[in-house]
């Protein structure tokens, strides 16, 4: 469903070398680029969607066409043409996958070596067409199938806009509204896919759900769109994205995550993202710019993101917790991995507003090679929030010396009642830690390895097992060549 | 002054061109996101450039104002015009009327006047201060002088707009210290624009001490500049207690290798008070070190808001950095805004920066109830604890008497603490 012809567009755009051996045909589904309401009537019609849906779209697209591109962020790239992209194109047929892991790029199959994954999951990745009968659709159809039984909704968004069109017009816009920010306007008026996740009162969601295992998930959308909703007392985890370097032709991506969580509820919210940071000279790469927030509604909710970012070009990412409800809880636990070209300028924005909330921020940032990164946060203190407290930790770790990180915290306090803790560190690797490490015989790639996996140990203490384990297994392998 | 020199006539020029391009700050730019000088600035937009009114200040009234029993070298500004020079100077130490040096020796006067666009923080009010400034003083110590005594600049205000400038030249391996006073009775609104600009030579030495006690009608903007030179020494110490809106900006640029800055700060509002300091630490060069500790302590519905940034440039190897801001909410009403940025673009540096908000210590307030002293005066004593342990640093005695003293005024129920205390 990524709109092929975005090559169309000069130089800086995506992973050249991750084109080659691709054949893409025009499909004749595929909308012409460029932007305006027939486009997005277009979508409108091909996905079915209500009326209400289309004028929602609409709105949002009139609203966009008022705003500018920020440009508040530490990030630096080309101006990007809105109107050379095409914001509608019908799923893949096979015919331009590469037929096997032989036309794939054999430095992506060296990295899914490196990170052991099964040859079935390779070919899934790196977009491998594949016949229906494949290991995970009768994995998926077990999953699908407790979870209904649990009662709890897990679809794709178009999906869901067509079964339970009131929860999502109840529930859509609620947290990030169209006109929030350029990028969540712009995803408003022309998302196409996404997950939805509805977890009933009371009910424990049985599995950690995983856009992984939902099976058009294969190829992530451009303008993703996902809404969780968690009842009360419900719980849910879930995950997104994947360790391994997943193949995508666009370079654009504005996505939206709106979390919504009612009395006594918890969310987690897990994201591996590691997509194509662009070469080493820093052409290419994926630009990805997610508004992603959660309202903490009801009383004693509870939400946690917690968030490994080591792929794209350029990042542009804050996920936010509305602590709304008294005695809400929210989390940010972040580890930012940025080498050779790439940017990230990510953080967190934690409001509180309900008494007793409490909110804990934990960021990492290891910058190597050119890379450069920000933590850029905001924690506010509402007049009423009596009792609110916050503990903000971010630390950034440095290796080389044309690399750079920044921390740009925001604080707001308007109630006398608020406890605000806010530290941040920079400084490289330990050279006593390294000369201890190598003193016991251990290689200096080791050593740093060993030292950065501790850094981040906070973070990945919060991941899923299994992404934990993978995760540090990433941070190996993306490390691999920065050190020395 | 009747003839003005060409070279002075173009800086005056490029301020008004400047500021008429920028104008007032306004809260849509990024470093004045928490700061509305609109409404203050108001009553002085039509008449910005105008001297205000000679004021009739007797030598009384100055004694009342100034620091009492400060053994220093005094100048006396009223209204942005030096009204009385410092007498007996030691040699190598020169302290000269702005308006002087721009009519004799232009070329020198115009120095402090004159502010690169590019350079940190830069906005409306420092073009204004270049386009209207008609005195100040300019200090110059000369090469190996260790100053004797403190130079203490008061400036006293009674209304209307003044635009100030200082220039502070410090020689190589040179010592001095200076205090600007700034000061007024309490009935005035007016307001103070002033720049300071500060030059350290090798390893030449400052201690800085800015004492902001402008009456509560007043609005107040500063800039302090600092270029430090290798293995300098730059010692700050900013008080903000008066004023209705008040700004600092305080940059440093530690430009020579094994230059070391430690910049305090503290401020304590109450009322509608409005506080605003930014500081930026710029360290450019190899081996420099930079402390930094700013409190405040805010009642009523006083805002205050603390900005600032520490940016470690390429090549500014072994950088050691700190910086921390604490606040103190007293009231309900309070808000505080800080910001504590760190930018760094190197890897072998040492930095960390903090900020805290809240409310005394339970533990430490049970201990002092236990000890016998009431709820308030534990709470008293705490805050006042607070704020002193940014006092602490400064050497001078008296001055540190005067700063506590106009502390314990400032703090509810000060006074009794005092007689505690003292």
């Amino acid at each position: 469903m990524n709109p092929a012809n975005t090559e169309s567009k000069p130089e800086d755009f995506a992973a050249q070398e991750y084109k080659a051996g691709f054949v893409t045909d025009i499909d004749t589904d595929t909308l012409p680029p460029g932007l305006n309401e027939d486009v997005i009537r277009h979508i409108s019609a091909k996905k079915d969607e209500p009326e209400w849906l289309l004028d929602w779209r609409l709105e949002a697209f009139r609203h966009w066409q008022t705003m500018s591109e920020p440009t508040w962020a530490a990030v630096d790239y080309s101006p990007i043409d809105y109107q050379a992209i095409s914001y509608y194109s019908a799923p893949k047929s096979s015919a331009d996958a590469p037929k096997s892991l032989d036309e794939v790029d054999p430095k992506l199959l060296e990295t899914y070596e490196k990170l052991g994954i099964p040859l079935r999951e390779q070919e899934m990745l790196a977009g491998v067409a594949v016949d229906a009968v494949f290991d995970s659709v009768s994995v998926a159809t077990t999953f699908k199938s407790k979870l209904k039984e649990a009662g709890v909704i897990f679809c794709p968004i178009s999906e869901a806009v067509r079964d339970y069109p009131e929860l999502v017009q109840q529930y859509m816009g609620s947290v990030v509204p169209q006109g929030d920010n350029f990028y969540a306007a712009l995803n408003s008026a022309v998302f196409t896919d996404g997950s939805f996740v509805y977890i009933p009162r009371g009910v424990r969601c049985p599995m950690e759900l995983s856009t992984y295992f939902r099976i058009n998930a294969m190829n992530t959308g451009q303008f993703e769109r996902t809404l969780i909703i968690a009842d009360e007392g419900a719980y849910v985890s879930y995950l997104e994205g994947c360790t391994a370097p997943q193949r995508d032709e666009n370079q654009l991506h504005a996505a939206v995550v709106e979390l919504v969580a009612m009395d006594n509820a918890q969310i987690k919210y897990s994201t591996v993202q590691n997509w194509y940071p662009g070469d080493e000279n820093g052409v290419g790469g994926i630009y990805n710019f997610v508004t992603k927030r959660a309202d903490c509604r009801g009383a004693r909710s509870k939400v946690s993101w917690t968030q490994v970012e080591t792929g794209s070009a350029i990042t542009w990412k804050y996920p936010s917790c509305v602590l709304r409800g008294d005695d809400s809880v929210g989390e940010f636990y972040s580890v930012a991995l940025t080498k050779m070209h790439q940017q990230a300028d990510t953080g967190t924005k934690m409001i509180h507003i309900g008494k007793n909330t409490r909110s804990t921020i934990v960021s990492k940032g290891i910058a190597a090679g050119h890379g450069n990164q920000s933590y850029r946060g905001l924690v506010r203190i509402g007049k009423d929030a009596d009792g609110a407290r916050n503990y903000t930790q971010c630390d950034s770790l440095l290796i080389g010396d044309r690399c750079g990180a920044h921390t740009f915290p925001y604080v707001e306090v308007k109630n006398p009642t608020a406890m605000m803790e806010h530290e941040a560190t920079t400084s490289k690797i330990g050279e006593d830690q390294l000369f201890y490490c190598l003193s016991r015989g251990i290689s200096e790639e080791d050593a740093v390895n060993l030292i950065v996996n501790g850094f981040c140990k906070d973070v990945f203490n919060e991941l899923p097992m299994e992404f934990a384990v993978e995760a540090n297994r990433l941070m190996e392998v993306s490390l691999e060549g920065a050190v020395g | 002054m009747n003839q003005v020199n060409p070279l002075v006539e173009q800086v005056r020029e490029q301020g008004r061109l400047t500021f008429n391009r920028l104008g007032i700050p306004t809260m849509r730019l990024e470093h004045w996101k928490y700061t509305d000088v609109k409404r203050a600035m108001a009553p002085f937009m039509d008449h910005l450039g105008d001297p205000p009114a000679e004021a009739a200040i007797d030598t009384t009234a100055i004694d009342a104002l100034a620091m009492e029993n400060l053994d220093a070298y005094r100048m006396v500004l009223i209204d942005g015009r030096l009204h009385q020079e410092a007498s007996a100077l030691p040699q190598g130490v020169r302290a000269d009327s702005l308006a002087t040096l721009l009519a004799e020796k232009p070329e020198q006067g115009i120095e402090p006047l004159t502010t690169r666009e590019d350079a940190p923080l830069f906005n409306g009010f420092v073009a204004l201060n270049a386009a209207h400034a008609r005195d100040g003083v300019s200090i110059c110590i000369a090469d190996g002088v260790q100053l004797d005594k403190p130079l203490y600049i008061l400036h006293i205000s009674s209304g209307g707009a003044a635009h100030i400038c200082h220039g502070i030249h410090i020689g190589s391996q040179s010592q001095a210290t200076v205090i600007e006073h700034y000061t007024g009775s309490e009935d005035t609104a007016g307001f103070t624009n002033v720049v300071s600009q500060v030059r350290l030579l090798q390893g030449g030495s400052l201690t800085h001490i800015r004492l902001q006690q402008e009456s509560s009608r007043q609005t107040h903007i500063g800039r302090v500049s600092v270029c430090q030179q290798r293995d300098s020494r730059y010692r700050s110490h900013s008080i903000a207690l008066g004023a209705a809106l008040s700004r600092v900006d305080l940059i440093t640029s530690l430009a020579g290798t094994g230059a070391a800055c430690e910049l305090n700060g503290l401020y304590l509002t109450g009322g509608r008070q409005h506080a605003d300091h930014h500081t930026v630490i710029e360290h450019r060069a190899p081996y420099c070190n930079s402390r930094e500790m700013y409190r405040g302590v805010l009642d009523g519905r006083s805002r205050a808001v603390f900005n600032g940034r520490v940016v470690v440039h390429e090549g500014a190897v072994k950088t050691d950095s700190s910086q921390s801001n604490a606040n103190l909410l007293l009231s309900a009403r309070a808000e505080v805004d800080t910001k504590p940025e760190l930018e760094i673009y190197n890897d072998d540096v040492k930095c960390a920066h903090g900020a805290t908000i809240g409310q005394l210590d339970t533990n430490q307030l049970f201990y002092l109830k236990s000890r016998g002293l009431s709820e308030d005066e534990a709470r008293q004593l705490l805050t006042f604890a607070f704020a002193d342990e940014v006092l602490a640093s400064i050497d001078i005695p008296t001055v540190r008497r005067h700063i506590e003293h106009a502390a314990f005024s400032k703090l509810p129920h000060g006074v009794d603490i005092e007689e505690i205390l003292v």
